[in-house]
């Protein structure tokens, strides 16, 4: 499915970004960043700062105010690339009045075209988040951590290039947050997409990404970068 | 909403528009003594001509001579042949109506589509429901004659005007969430429609729709008398020849209906509910649930 030419092609690309919701004030100024196949990401910072913001702009939800962004190669956000653009939002986003199956195919809808394959690809993506048992229960009757998982499966489904997680280990107890975690960076590395992930836990960012960036003031500070992160100063 | 809402505002402006009403009745009505001479005379005429209902609108008609044996005499009756042409009406234009509103209500609501188609299909479900029904029966008897097709047409526009209007309001309420996700996933509008817009406003959309079931069984009634079908043409024949009691026995009758489609539909949206949705609630918490609000239904049927 993809070249070796692919793998050196970044994911995304931030230009001189500016995102916010009112033109003459922006949240966050993003210099530079490129997210390469691979690569895991993750966002820190204080709450209210922008870093959900940040995502819904990637998501192409949100018009950046200046500068250039490129995901999977598509100009942000009018050509948007069918399907290979997973997010787990923060406030999941499920259908929440159908059922855990029905939602978790709904992250394969864009992308694979037949439904034997959808169907097959979500019931795998139920099973890994241990889900089975719950796959026809309707979503509002599951307990917040399980509904975060029914959220990662949608996005597991889907098997996305990119994949915008924003605090989506939260609610989990240590337990499931291991395995939860393990499946999605394995997916990452495995099949080399890209994870950028909103982590207001400072450890566990460092622990899970190979960069952090941290948003302080509005600014982004510059990222380190290295196989594991290291120290930001906040 | 622009500002949180607080409980004393409300009723403030509550109370403040319970003052402006009294205040504009009293300036449109020039005596009020004639109030207390109406109740003596609805007392009169409720004595000698309403009461009791005259019960023979359910026998037998005497032609078409009845086929039906006993205890099933009471279908060859004006009343129940009325009234299952006014349901059929109903159902028919209830569902037609429901099959035009979705592709519209989904092209009005806001959150889902661009201005200019969002504001085109407003003003096409405006117009449908600045007619009352009774006009639109008017217009389509001249336009194709009496009968029960000019009251299911007229129905029907009539349905979608309304339920249009219900139907993209519920999904403008809609959380923006998974609307989001749907498009960051890279869903086009057909399949977020169907597999996220009328999945998480079901509960609503199929309330309306048997809210506009029941309302085009009553408005029955009334286009009935201008040829339409149904149980308002015996309606109109009886108050022609001021059988006001027969009259009464057909009300009571679509008051009863009219009963039966409000269990229907408390025992349909049940299905949905929030809490508990696979919990469905005794016929009496039903019937209790019709004299007090809905929501209180529903919190009966928790228990
Ligand atoms: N839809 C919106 N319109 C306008 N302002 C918003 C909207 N959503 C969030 N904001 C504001 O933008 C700021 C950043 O919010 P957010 O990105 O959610 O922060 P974070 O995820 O870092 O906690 C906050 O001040 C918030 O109030
Ligand atoms: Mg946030």
């Amino acid at each position: 499915m993809q070249t070796d030419a692919d793998l050196n092609e970044p994911l995304l690309i931030l230009r001189d970004v500016a995102i916010g919701y009112h033109p003459s004030d922006s949240l966050v100024n993003i210099p530079n960043l490129e997210v390469f196949p691979g690569e895991i990401v993750a966002i820190a910072g204080p709450s209210g700062i922008g870093k959900s913001t940040l995502l819904r702009t990637i998501a192409g939800l949100v018009s950046p105010i200046t500068g250039r962004l490129e995901v999977c190669g598509a100009i942000m956000p009018e050509k948007p690339p069918r399907g290979h653009l997973g997010y787990i939002p923060q406030k999941l986003g499920l259908v929440r009045h159908a059922s855990v199956k029905h939602n978790v195919e709904l992250g394969a809808r864009a992308g694979i075209k037949s439904r034997k394959l959808r169907q097959q690809r979500s019931i795998e993506a139920i099973d890994i988040m241990g889900l089975s048992e719950k796959s026809a229960e309707p979503i509002r009757r599951l307990s917040g951590g399980q509904q975060r998982r029914v959220a990662t499966a949608r996005t597991l489904a889907q098997r996305p290039k990119l994949i915008l997680a924003d605090e989506f280990l939260s609610e989990l107890d240590e337990e499931t947050l291991t395995s939860v975690l393990e499946a999605v960076t394995d997916y990452v590395r495995e099949s080399k997409a890209a994870l950028i992930v909103v982590e207001h836990d400072i450890s566990r960012a460092k622990m899970m990404a190979d960069k952090l960036l941290v948003i302080d003031d509005g600014r982004i500070n510059p990222f380190v970068k290295g196989t594991k992160a290291m120290e930001v100063n906040m | 909403m622009k500002t949180a809402i607080d409980g004393k505002i409300i009723a403030s402006t509550f109370m403040i528009s319970l003052i402006l009403a009294f205040l504009v009745l009293n300036g449109m009505v020039s005596d009020w003594g004639r109030l207390t001479g109406g109740f003596g005379n609805l007392k009169n005429f409720f004595y000698q001509s309403l009461w009791p209902p005259d019960w023979s609108v359910l026998e037998p008609q005497v032609y078409p001579v009845c086929t039906a044996r006993y205890p099933f005499e009471f279908t060859c009756s004006t009343a129940w042949i009325g009234v299952i042409e006014t349901i059929k009406i109903a159902f028919v234009a209830t569902v037609f109506g429901m099959a035009l509103s979705l592709p519209l209500s989904l092209a009005a609501a806001r959150n889902l589509s661009p201005r200019w188609l969002s504001y085109s299909s407003r003003f096409i479900l405006s117009a449908f429901r600045s007619l009352p029904s009774l006009i639109w029966a008017i217009f389509f008897v001249i336009l194709i004659g009496m009968g029960p097709l000019s009251g299911v047409l007229a129905m029907t526009v009539y349905t979608v005007g309304y339920l249009g209007k219900l139907w993209y309001e519920a999904m403008e309420g809609l959380n923006k969430t998974p609307l989001e996700a749907a498009q960051a996933m890279g869903l086009n509008k057909y399949e977020t429609a169907l597999n996220v817009v009328v999945p998480e406003s079901a509960n609503d959309l199929i309330s309306h729709s048997i809210f506009l079931f029941e309302y085009n069984f009553r408005s029955g009634t009334i286009i009935g008398i201008v040829g339409a079908g149904g149980i308002g043409y015996y309606i109109d024949l009886y108050l022609r020849f001021l059988q006001y009691d027969k009259v009464v026995a057909y009300l009571l009758i679509i008051f009863l209906v009219v009963l039966i489609i409000d269990f229907l539909s408390i025992y349909a949206r049940s299905f949905f509910n929030e809490e508990d949705d696979l919990r469905i609630p005794s016929w009496s918490e039903v019937f209790l649930g019709i004299f007090s609000s809905a929501n209180e239904a529903d919190d009966l049927s928790d228990r």
